[in-house]
Parts: structure tokens; C-alpha cells; sequence
């Protein structure tokens, strides 16, 4: 009886079970790698409706976080400024800009089009249903808006700049001393640590930009929590 | 074998107290024993009894299997879905996104008005709770609690109707304009029996615009304490001036107030309110009862005396007699016993002459009425600094129900307003023969938020705004004026306050403005309801106005005092006494009951209130008929009862019944079916199953009023299709409707009724056996008195009650907690202590007061409103599905020697929740570390990392554990079977119900376990809120924060600052909550000091940190069931 099987078939068992372990392999590493917030999520920067540009109106113009993200000192959530925040300068400043319709649309009434209706902007930093963030806890405490929020001064769109995954959040609630400010630097974008041992080193004890977090955990008596019900509940 | 048994320790021989919470428990059926046993019912925890689409576990993984793999083809389309923030165009005042906002205001109902503090989120009330500013404030009940989800209710009314059809808007307008414009008109108005000053002044508009407008008040439950006291005469009780009470059938902590209860619960704690005095039985006040039915009132009383209703005027002219009230005769009772048990409770009333009170029910008929006033007026106990002060309210003059047919026949009226909260067509009495008579006015108009009855028999129906979204006022029972202001704008366009109707009816034209003015004006009512404020409070300036909404009431503001009724009915006390038989098997007297659940039917689409179980009976979703033991077994039904019904299931799917079941199902599972009898009275015919219930008058039958209001083709008993159209999905096809069988002359109770068996059964679900948790001295009772046993006197009890069960044997808990120095501190190397649990800042803990609390269930269900937690529906009720994270367990005990009357059982409520363990079984035993333990002392959940094996809730020894067996917030668990449909099923619970929702609380999905965590999402808000304080201090301070000292002062909370919901809710102060780090400034860690703090389970060292605090009773020595009183020391093995 002739072979069925050509002799180069010997080795076809073990050629796949080589295949399919690497291709295995790599599908893993791959989803270990991809399907984390670290590549999902970073670098998120879809367009809004109005470009509005956080480098002109932060770095150039120095406008304060808390002029349009008002109640992120005393609420969980902070705030996107309603129309009339925009509009208290939009009606005088650039009014003639293209780029500002869907404003005048919601706030002039004698714009042609006008509906009276909310911009829709769309969500960059979206935590989890089942996760309670709360911004006043954070910022009241010596946590900037950079620390999470990356460089947004220099943003012309806004993308998200951290993964804000469960690991991240853990990495500063067990050493926060990484990234504690003063409480007066926690809305200043350009705020250096070593510029600041330099000045005020001296009289707060402390030499390093390290001694400094670990100074400002032991005034401040920051002990973030890391069992589930900080956030989960 | 899945479940390891704990061997609870026997019950010492010389035990006298037998305690039981069902029936079947007192009998020690099989059923019950497997019940015990087991962590969830049969049904519940196993696939194969789950109706006709069932998936059997196995098939359930094939199919999850291929669907996985096909959803990994389509992972193409897996991007990230785009989700938008839509701020507000133009802020709005106040309102900060992500932080609620409270507003005072006030739930307007019959005897005086609930004053609340509502929480809104971005303007949407999601949760009420008592105003403490309030000088009437006294807790929430459960009505009050559940009546916010009836703001988005399924089922609430929103389009008008004509006769029963919708029809526009336009048309009734049209119709309004015509009453408006004809001043000649002869309108009537129904309203319901609270108190509003703004209506009290329309109605005097009304009457000087229509000279022949008649004025009417209605609401099925209201007594006739008015015939007694005078029209528009009104007893309001004060508790704490109160030191003997005696109610004769009055439920005055529960469903009958008489004033602000508080004060009572403040006496009923031997420490004081606040725990703040040394234990002292002499502060307490003593509590008799003499009532038929078991009433919450009567679980706390001190001596409870049951006697037939149609026997009750016997009692009251008895004791009248007793204390020298003016027209009353002596020999009233005959029964021996009874009658030294009247002498001895007067002799001591009498001592106490000025310092006592004696309450008659309001439902009861007039003739105890007038004893009971005659009763307190010669024990001189009303006036000013007395215990009962009578008032005079706004409005007087207002005829009856009675009245108003009579001037329907006399064609006195064309147009009707009924306005009135109840529903006459259905629950007004048989013989008045209502409907026919709505039928011959020419027009009539009627106001409600759900399309009931009478919506459906007159000719106009207006869907009404709920009270959280009208402005309106109240009266609170002492008369403070209180506010009701709108949270929202009516959640549909067309619905219309009371107030906004009569004004456009008032108004030239007869327009119709609801909600809102033009261009965003307030509504009509808002200026009426400040005028009616500048008139009472002397002035309309802003301040005061702005003060008055802020505070919710106008301070010092209450009703004139005045004379409390003149007239003594000898006659008529002597007719009732001559018309009093007591009731026998073959002639039962029938008690139509207020329900706990519905009221008086009102509630009977509100979700919350159907599913919490009844307070006493523990029945859900429907009524039934109660009845004693004794008589239930002199009736030959008592077998019936108490047999559970042998159902199983040949192949999986043919229920075979009878003796023919090869396994035998859980005593209260899917399969409890009870018999149904056939009451017959005052001619009428009705048909309810039956349930035994302990402590109950014999030979009385109490049927619950409010239920079987509309029915469906899916009804047990096939009764639909019939008013199907009238209830919601909550209300259809539930219970049995009782106000057929009563007239006029019967409204409260009904004598002579026979009762007969039939074949029918009908699916009750009951939660009493539900989780039952078994163990030693489960609940406390001690007495301050020494009853002659080896108890010993109240020192001695007192020093005693963490001692008792066996208690006194078991090793003290070690305590992983300790602080520095003490005996369980273990340093580490650098002489530190390990951070591994210890919050130094906040330690929570929570203690009950048993001696306070009655059992309500208002703190459950502001749990649910808090908690987000769902409604699962009647058919996985019963077999104990519930998500209740409270469980209102109630026990029935009585003295194995109990000579004077072994019949009437004490009655002893515990609400159980997760008592957060420090030593936690629950958390040892989860895979994956879903529920942990956090720094502060709390047993979180961690939902999203749940995946659902249970294995924590079977090693809960105190059942306080909840699993998520489908998804009952996405898939309307109230629509038959719908739960076992999965994707097939209909989804949506409702178009509005998820605005409800707390949005600081994760809303858990299925195959989730969730538990009581002390409203931790209250916690965390009210520590970062104090966080934030560092930033003020050192603000205030001035210098760079690095060099500003961040103190415990700064960042631990103040004492007893965070209320959680079941606490807040809570009338009687039963319950206290706060920080073991502040040490005795807490009341909570106060509560604990005391020696009737008491762990339960304790001997199974699980060191839970929500303790218990053991019930005391004040009985009189003298009294002939003294030595019976006060040892309902629960075991349950």
C-alpha cells in the first residue's frame, strides 16, 4: 500500500504545535500590551466641537483652572464651564470667529440658527461607572490637575496623557510623596520642584525634591487608602 | 452537604421562654428545619424549579462558550464608544454638578404633615429624610421614605382623561373656563383631612365667589374623633410630659399618630435619648395596650391586654369607671382576669393623674372616643403642660362623604372637585353606593397621580403633580406652618397641583397655569402660598421669606388651643355597650385594618412599599386574611395553614402535587400556597387566603384594607380581566379588596361574620422564615422589675445581658484594632505599629437599641432608596430573592407558664444588616478578594470584582448577605416570568424609575453580591469634605501650607456629623452610627458603654462592630401578667 502521507508530513505535528504556541504567544503578549489603558486610552484626542485650544487660553492668555472648572475645589466632579462662562468673553472677544458658532448657537439669540442648546463636548477622561473619583479630595490636598491630566497648558486639542488604570492610581496612593505639592502650587502649571527646594528649602528642613514629597506627606498627614472602598462603592 | 452546620450551644433546661418567628417554626415542621439550613432557599440557588425557560447550568456554559468565541470575530468593532458631557447653557443657582443639594420641605398628609429635607442631585430628589430643625420632627415612616419613587412611578397618571379615554388638554381647559367664568356655578369640593393653610384661605375665596359652593373631606380611614372632640378639634399628644400611656386600640408609633413620637422612644431608653444619664427604670414611661390585631404599639407595650374590637367599648367604659369619668358605669367586663388586669392598669394610671395619657384609636367608633376624652379630661391630663393639648385647626365645617350624596341627590351641585388623596369610588362605604352617585353629577373633576377608580368614573381626570413638584403648605400636628416647595417641574407637562387648579378656577378667565408661569415665571401657587406666609407669619419680607424656605416652617407658629369637646354621649356609650357581644366562632368579628404596605390602597403602585413585608404578618405583594391559632384551629383550618404544599417537578417541568411530590420544597418557597376561606359579613361575600397569625384577639378576623384593586390575565385565581386599567404593573393582581364588605356602620370593624372553607390556595410570599439566622439570645429582653426568678431585680438584669445565652462562658474577642498600649498591640521592629488596618482617624460602628425600635421598617426601605437597591417582585420573593439589605426580623415569644394569657405572645423586632465583622467569615472565604476589609473598620464589597459564588454568603452566619440572581434593574422583574426570558425579555423598568437612583452608589448588575456597608459612599463624602478644611486652614493662616500643621482636628470628622440612611430614617432614635475614635462624645460609642450592649452571635467571635442593645419592659409589679413581662430572650436553635 502506498504512503498516503508524504514523508515531509512527519514533522507537520510539531511545525504546528511550534505555530500555534508562537501565534499563542503573541496574541497574548499582544493583548497584555494593547488592551491596557496605557496604549487604549493614552493619547485619546478626538476633535470637539469647538477646538477650543488650553495653550491659548492657560499658557498665553494665564487664565486659572478654576475660572471654567470652578467647583473642582469643593465637588467630586469637575466641572466643564456652562455656555454663559464662555460667553461672559465670547461676546466681546473673537466674536466674529467661525470657529465659535455652536457657542452663539447656544448663547445669542440673535444669531441666525440659534437653539438655545448645550454644547455637546466629547469625554476625554472617563473613569468607570463603578469608580468614584472625587477631584476635591485630590486637589485640596496637594495633587495638581498635571499630575493626571498631563501638560494640558501646552494642549492645543486636549488628549488624555496618563492611562488612569486601577495600577496607576495605586502607584501614588502607596507613595504619594512622589507627587505631592504645596497647596498653593497645585493649579500652577509651570511649578518646578527643584525650583522650589532651592527657595524654600531651607526653611522647611528639607534638601531634595524627594525630602520635600516626604515633608509635605508628614505635614499634610496624607495616607491614601488603598482598600476598595476608597473608590468602589 | 455543601454547608458546614454551626453547633449552636443547647438552651439551658430551666429556659421558660419558647420563642418562634412563623407558625411552622412554633410547629418544627421539616420544612423549616431545611429552610434553616440552608444559606438561600432550595428554589433560589438551584436552576431546575425556574419556571418554563429555564437553562440548565451546563447548557448555559455551551452557549456562553460559542457566543465568546463569536464575539472574538467581531472584535473589529470593538472601539471605544463616545461619550459626551453636556454642561449647563446657563447655570443654575446652587447647583454644583456632582454635589447634592437639600431642600426643606414637607410631605402633606392626614394628621399632620411629615417635615422633610429632600436630597436632589443636578434637581432630581432621589431621597427624603426628617427635618431636625422642625419642632414636629420625628423620623420618617415608611410612607414618607418610599413616596419620593412615586415622583417616577411606571404608573403614575399623565395625560388627561374624559371619561376614562385620554383627551386633550385644551378640552378641559375649555371645560374649567366654563366654572370659571359661571359664578353662579354650584361647585363641591372633596378634599383629603391634612391640614393646608393656603387651601383654608382659598377655600374662603371660593365661597365669596361661588355663593353656592359646598365644601367637602373625605379619606376612607379617618375616624370619628371628631364627633367626640368637636369639628375641627384636634388632641395632639406630648410624649415626653407622658410618664403612664394607655391605648385603647391606637397604633400612635406607626400607622395612627397622635403627635410627634419621638419623645415617646426617648422614654423607652432607661439611659435617656442620648445614653448621656445613668441607667434609671424610673425615667421610663409604661406602656398599655389593649387592642385586637398585633400592632406595632402593641410590641412595644408593657402590658398588652387582647381583646375582640366589638369588646374594646367594654374595656374603655371599664376603665372609665375605674378613674371616675362622668357617665360611665362599672361592670362593663365580666371576665375575671381581664377585669383585675383594667383595675390595676387604672390604679396606676390614676397615680400618675395629670402625667399620663390615654389614646383612643381614631378609626375606633365614637363612643370610645368620648370615654377616652372623658378618661383624660378626669384625669385632668389636657391643657397647657399637660400631656394632651387640644387645638383648633385651620378648617372647620367641611361636610362628609355622607353629606355629599345627599346633596348629589338634592342636585345641590353641577360640578364636582374631588380632590381628596383617596379613591371614593373604590374605598368609600358599600352602602353608600358611591359610583351611582358620582354618576348623577353633571360634571365632575377629579385630581390624582394615578389613573384609579374614581379617575375612571368621573368625567374629568387630572393627573396631579406630586408633592415634590408643587408649591404648596401643610400644617404639621402641633399647626407649625411648614412649606412644601417644588424640587422639579412636574416630570410630565400636564400635571396640575391642587393649589394651581383652584386658582384657575379662581382666576377671571379659568386658564390653567401648571409647573410654570410664561417666560419661566414661578407657578400661580407660589404667590399664593407666599401670601398665605405674609398673613400667618405678620410680613413678607425677603428675609423672612428666604428663612421660612430654608428652614422649611415658620418658627413659632401652631394652632390656637382649644376647647376639647363638651358634649358627654351618654346615650350613645350606653347603646354601644348594649350593642357589645362578644364575637364566637360561628359569629366572628371582621377588623377592615389599615395596611402598613398600601394604607388605605393609595400606595398600592409604589414598588417599595408592596415588596417590604409587613411589619407583623411579614407578607409581601398581597393582603390576607389573620386569625389566631385557637380560632383558626376551632374553624378546623388551622392543619390547612400550617401544611406546606408538596409540589415538585416530574421530568423538570409537570408539577406534581400532593403525596405524590417526591421531594418535599421549602416550607415558604415558590410552592407556599395558602388556603382560601370565604368570609362572609354584612352580606357581602369575600374570598382570601388565610394566614395564622399570633397574639390576635380570638374570634377575629383582621383583613387588611387597600389591595385588589385591578387584575390582569396573568392573576392566580383568574379573576381578570377587571379594572386592569387601574393599577400600574406593581398594583395588578395583588391581594383582595375588603372595603366591599364594609358600610357606614362598619367602618372599622364588622360583627357577625362566618367564615368557610374552600378548595382554592393561593401563592403568598412571606419572608418571616427568609434567612433566618439560629443561635443563642439572638434578641435581649430584660425587666425592671424582679419577677421572682433567678433573674434577679434591673441592676441585676441590667449588669446581666451581655452575659446571657451562653455568653458568659465564651472567651473574650481579640480586638485587631487596639490602639497603642493596650493588649493587643503588637509593634513592629522600629516599635511601630504594622499600617496594615488601622485608620487612625476613623473607626465606624453602629449601635441598635432594641428597647426603641418597633419594628417599622422605615429604616429598610430608606435603605433601598439610599442604596439603589431593586425591587425583585413576588414570584422571587417567595423564594427569598429579596435584596432588602435590612432584614426587619420579628420574633413572637411567650412564658411556657404564662397563666394569665399563654395566647398573646411578646413581640420582639431586630433589624439585622451586615454587622461588619472585624473578624469577617464572608471575607476569608472570597476567591477573589471581592469583599476585603477597609482601614476604617467596614466589610466593603468590591462589585466590579464580584464574580458571584456565594461562597460568602454561605459562611455569613447572620444571613446578611444578598446575591443578584438576574438583572433586576434592567429586566422589569414585575411582568410574569419575564426574569427567565434573558435577552428575549422586556427591559425597560420604567421610563423614569432610574432618576431615582442615588448616583453615589454603583447600581449592581446580575450574579452580584451585595450587603449593607454602612452607607459608605456617606463616609467617604463626609471625609473628604472635612479634608478639604486644610485648605481654609491655611488660607486663614496665611503662611506657605508646608509650615501649616495639619492636625486630627483637621481631618477626622466632628462627632456624629454623618448620619447614615437607616439611622436618619428612624423615628424612635433606635439606631446610632458614628466614629469609635471620638470616644464618649459619640452617642454611638455611649450606646455601647451601656451594659445592654450586647454582640450577637458573639460566642462565634466574629467581633462585629454593629452591637445590639437589649430591650427593656417596664412592667407593673401589680400588675396580674407582671411576672410574664420582659424575658423574650430570643433563641432560636
Amino acid at each position: 500500500m502506498a504512503n498516503i502521507f508524504p514523508r515531509w508530513t512527519n514533522l507537520l505535528p510539531l511545525k504546528i504545535a511550534v505555530g500555534a504556541v508562537t501565534v499563542a504567544a503573541g496574541v497574548a503578549l499582544a493583548f497584555t500590551y494593547y488592551a491596557t489603558p496605557k496604549t487604549l486610552r493614552v493619547g485619546y484626542q478626538p476633535s470637539q466641537p469647538i477646538p477650543f485650544s488650553h495653550k491659548i487660553h492657560v499658557d498665553q492668555l494665564g487664565l486659572d483652572c478654576r475660572y471654567c472648572h470652578s467647583f473642582v475645589e469643593v465637588s467630586g466632579h469637575s466641572n466643564v464651564p456652562t455656555g454663559n462662562t464662555c460667553w461672559n468673553c465670547h461676546q466681546h472677544v473673537q466674536k466674529d470667529s467661525p470657529k465659535l458658532a455652536p457657542l452663539h448657537r447656544e448663547m445669542d439669540p440673535n444669531y441666525p440658527g440659534y437653539d438655545g442648546k448645550p454644547i455637546e463636548w466629547v469625554r476625554i477622561h472617563k473613569a468607570p461607572d463603578y469608580v468614584y473619583f472625587n477631584h476635591s479630595a485630590h486637589v485640596n490636598r496637594g495633587v495638581s490637575c498635571q499630575t493626571c491630566h498631563g501638560d494640558i497648558h501646552k494642549m492645543e486639542t486636549v488628549y488624555q496623557a496618563e492611562p488612569h488604570s486601577m495600577g496607576w492610581c495605586l502607584d501614588c496612593h502607596r507613595a504619594p510623596e512622589k507627587n505631592l505639592r504645596p497647596l498653593e502650587e497645585v493649579f500652577n502649571f509651570y511649578y518646578d520642584a527643584e525650583k522650589y527646594v532651592a527657595t524654600h528649602g531651607k526653611e522647611l528642613g528639607v534638601e531634595t525634591t524627594k525630602d520635600l514629597g516626604l515633608k509635605l506627606k508628614e505635614q499634610f498627614d496624607v495616607k491614601p487608602k488603598t482598600s476598595c472602598a476608597t473608590c468602589h462603592h | 452537604m455543601s454547608k458546614r452546620i454551626w453547633n449552636h450551644p443547647e438552651v439551658p433546661a430551666d429556659e421558660t421562654t419558647i420563642s418562634w418567628r412563623s407558625a411552622g417554626q412554633l410547629e418544627d415542621t421539616a420544612e423549616f428545619r431545611e429552610w434553616l439550613e440552608r444559606e438561600f432557599p432550595q428554589g433560589a440557588a438551584q436552576l431546575e424549579n425556574e419556571g418554563e425557560m429555564e437553562t440548565s447550568r451546563r447548557s448555559f456554559l455551551k452557549l456562553m462558550g460559542a457566543s465568546s468565541a463569536l464575539a472574538g470575530l467581531g472584535l473589529a468593532s470593538c472601539r471605544r464608544p463616545e461619550s459626551y458631557i453636556v454642561p449647563y447653557t446657563k447655570a443654575p443657582e446652587w447647583v454644583i454638578p456632582g454635589k447634592a443639594t437639600y431642600y426643606a420641605s414637607a410631605m402633606p398628609r392626614s394628621g399632620g404633615a411629615t417635615p422633610l429635607v429632600v436630597t436632589t442631585f443636578e434637581g432630581r430628589p432621589t431621597k427624603v429624610a426628617p427635618n431636625n430643625l422642625h419642632p414636629d420632627a420625628s423620623g420618617t415612616d415608611a410612607f414618607a421614605q418610599a413616596s419620593v419613587l412615586d415622583l417616577y412611578s411606571t404608573s403614575r397618571s399623565r395625560r388627561f382623561l374624559r371619561t376614562g379615554k385620554p383627551a386633550d388638554r385644551a378640552a378641559f381647559q375649555e371645560a374649567l373656563a366654563a366654572v370659571a367664568k359661571n359664578k353662579g356655578a354650584k361647585p363641591g369640593f372633596v378634599f383629603g383631612t391634612d391640614d393646608s393653610p393656603t387651601r383654608a384661605r382659598l377655600i374662603k375665596d371660593l365661597a365669596a365667589k361661588y355663593p353656592a359652593a359646598k365644601f367637602y373631606q373625605y379619606e376612607p380611614l379617618e375616624g370619628e374623633a371628631s364627633k367626640a372632640l368637636g369639628d375641627g378639634v384636634a388632641l395632639v399628644a406630648d410624649f415626653a410630659k407622658a410618664d403612664r400611656i394607655l391605648s385603647l386600640d391606637c397604633d400612635f408609633t406607626e400607622l395612627d399618630p397622635q403627635g410627634p413620637v419621638k419623645p415617646f422612644f426617648a422614654r423607652r431608653k432607661p439611659e435617656g435619648a442620648d445614653y448621656d444619664q445613668s441607667a434609671d427604670p424610673d425615667s421610663m414611661n409604661r406602656l398599655y395596650v389593649v387592642e385586637s390585631l398585633y400592632s406595632l404599639t402593641g410590641g412595644m407595650a408593657d402590658h398588652r391586654l387582647r381583646v375582640s374590637p366589638s369588646a374594646l367599648v367594654q374595656v374603655a367604659a371599664q376603665f372609665a369607671a375605674e378613674l371616675g369619668a362622668p357617665g360611665a358605669a362599672s361592670g362593663a367586663v365580666s371576665d375575671a382576669s381581664h377585669l383585675e388586669w383594667i383595675k390595676t392598669a387604672a390604679a396606676d394610671l390614676k397615680a400618675s393623674a395629670g402625667k399620663c395619657l390615654v389614646l383612643a384609636g381614631s378609626r375606633q367608633p365614637a363612643a370610645v372616643q368620648h370615654l377616652a376624652l372623658a378618661i383624660n379630661k378626669a384625669l385632668g391630663n389636657i391643657g397647657e403642660g399637660k400631656p394632651l393639648r387640644a387645638v383648633k385647626k385651620d378648617v372647620s365645617g367641611l361636610g362628609t362623604l355622607a353629606d355629599l350624596k345627599g346633596d348629589i341627590e338634592g342636585a345641590a351641585l353641577d360640578t364636582l372637585f374631588l380632590l381628596t388623596p383617596a379613591n371614593p369610588v373604590y374605598d368609600a362605604p358599600a352602602d353608600m353606593a358611591f359610583a351611582d352617585a358620582l354618576a348623577k353629577v353633571p360634571v365632575s373633576i377629579h385630581l390624582g397621580q394615578r389613573t384609579d377608580a374614581t379617575a375612571h368614573a368621573a368625567t374629568w381626570h387630572v393627573p396631579a403633580a406630586h408633592y415634590l413638584e408643587s408649591w404648596g403648605d401643610t400644617r404639621t400636628c402641633n399647626g407649625a406652618l411648614t412649606v412644601v416647595q417644588p424640587m422639579i417641574l412636574p416630570l410630565y407637562p400636564d400635571c396640575v397641583s391642587e393649589t394651581e387648579l383652584l386658582l384657575a378656577l379662581l382666576s377671571e378667565e379659568g386658564a390653567l397655569i401648571n409647573g410654570e408661569g410664561e417666560d419661566g415665571a414661578a407657578s400661580p401657587a407660589y404667590d399664593a402660598v407666599r401670601a398665605t406666609f405674609s398673613e400667618i407669619a405678620g410680613g413678607n419680607d425677603e428675609a423672612k421669606w428666604k428663612a421660612y424656605l430654608r428652614d422649611g416652617f415658620a418658627a413659632d407658629t401652631t394652632y390656637p388651643s382649644a376647647e376639647a369637646g363638651s358634649t358627654t354621649a351618654t346615650a350613645d356609650i350606653a347603646a354601644a355597650l348594649a350593642a357589645a357581644a362578644s364575637p364566637t366562632k360561628d359569629r366572628l368579628d371582621v377588623i377592615f385594618a389599615t395596611d402598613a404596605s398600601v394604607y388605605d390602597g393609595r400606595w398600592i403602585d409604589n414598588p417599595w412599599l408592596q415588596e417590604a413585608p409587613d411589619p407583623i404578618s411579614k407578607i409581601t405583594w398581597d393582603n390576607a386574611a389573620l386569625i389566631a391559632p385557637k380560632t383558626a384551629k376551632e374553624l378546623g383550618i388551622y392543619d390547612k395553614v400550617i401544611e406546606t404544599e408538596q409540589v415538585t417537578k416530574a421530568l423538570g417541568f409537570i408539577p406534581v402535587e400532593g403525596k405524590f411530590a417526591a421531594v418535599g420544597p421549602d416550607g415558604e418557597g415558590e410552592n407556599r400556597k395558602q388556603p382560601v376561606i370565604e368570609v362572609t359579613v354584612n352580606g357581602k361575600k369575600l374570598e382570601i387566603p388565610v394566614i395564622v397569625a399570633f397574639g390576635l384577639a380570638e374570634n377575629t378576623i383582621v383583613i387588611p384594607l387597600g389591595y385588589g384593586q385591578g387584575f390582569d390575565k396573568d392573576d392566580e385565581l383568574g379573576r381578570g380581566y377587571k379594572n386592569e386599567t387601574h393599577v400600574g404593573l406593581v398594583g395588578v393582581n395583588a391581594g383582595f379588596d375588603a372595603y366591599p364588605l364594609r358600610t357606614s356602620a362598619t367602618l372599622y370593624f364588622a360583627t357577625g361574620a362566618t367564615v368557610k372553607t374552600t378548595a382554592k390556595k393561593y401563592h403568598i410570599a412571606v419572608t418571616q422564615e427568609h434567612h433566618s439566622m439560629y443561635g443563642r439570645a439572638l434578641a435581649r429582653e430584660i425587666s425592671t422589675i424582679d419577677s421572682d426568678d433567678h433573674k434577679g431585680d434591673f441592676k441585676e438584669q441590667f449588669a446581666n445581658v451581655a452575659k446571657q445565652g451562653m455568653d458568659s462562658h465564651a472567651p473574650p474577642n481579640v480586638y485587631l484594632y487596639e490602639p497603642k498600649g493596650s493588649a493587643t498591640w503588637h509593634p513592629d521592629k522600629d516599635g511601630k505599629a504594622p499600617d496594615l488596618i488601622s485608620d487612625p482617624l476613623h473607626q465606624w460602628a453602629m449601635a441598635i437599641d432594641l428597647s426603641a425600635c418597633t419594628g417599622c421598617t422605615a429604616c429598610l426601605i430608606a435603605c433601598q432608596a439610599e442604596n439603589n437597591i431593586p425591587i425583585v417582585g413576588k414570584e422571587q420573593v417567595a423564594m427569598g430573592r429579596e435584596m432588602h439589605w435590612i432584614r426587619m426580623d420579628r420574633y413572637f415569644a411567650s412564658q411556657k407558664d404564662n397563666t394569665f394569657d399563654a395566647d398573646n405572645p411578646a413581640l420582639v423586632p431586630q433589624p439585622v444588616a451586615c454587622v461588619q465583622c472585624e473578624s469577617a467569615p464572608c471575607e476569608t472565604v472570597c476567591p477573589v478578594n471581592a469583599t476585603v476589609h477597609t482601614e476604617d473598620g467596614l466589610n466593603a464589597m468590591a462589585y466590579n470584582r464580584c464574580i458571584g459564588t456565594r461562597y460568602c454568603a454561605n459562611n455569613c452566619p447572620y444571613k446578611a448577605r444578598r446575591f443578584n440572581f438576574f438583572d433586576y434593574n434592567k429586566r422589569n422583574p414585575l411582568i410574569k416570568h419575564n426574569l427567565y426570558r434573558g435577552p428575549l425579555g422586556k427591559k425597560a423598568v420604567g421610563d423614569a424609575e432610574h432618576l431615582q437612583k442615588n448616583p453615589n452608589v454603583t447600581v449592581r448588575m446580575r450574579g452580584v453580591m451585595e450587603k449593607c456597608t454602612y452607607c459608605v459612599q456617606r463616609l467617604k463624602d463626609s471625609v473628604i469634605r472635612q479634608k478639604r478644611g486644610q485648605k481654609q486652614e491655611v488660607l486663614a493662616a496665611g503662611k506657605p501650607s508646608p509650615q501649616v500643621e495639619v492636625t486630627e482636628k483637621t481631618l477626622r470628622i466632628p462627632v456624629d456629623s454623618v448620619k447614615v440612611a437607616c439611622q436618619e430614617a428612624c423615628a424612635a432614635g433606635a439606631i446610632t452610627f458614628g466614629n469609635k475614635l471620638d470616644g464618649d462624645k459619640s452617642s454611638m460609642m455611649r450606646a455601647k458603654d451601656s451594659k445592654r450592649n450586647y454582640d450577637l452571635l458573639q460566642y462565634i467571635g466574629t467581633r462585629p462592630r454593629t452591637s445590639y442593645l437589649a430591650r427593656v419592659k417596664n412592667p407593673n409589679p401589680d400588675m396580674p401578667d407582671a411576672p410574664f413581662v420582659g424575658k423574650a430572650t430570643i433563641h432560636m436553635v
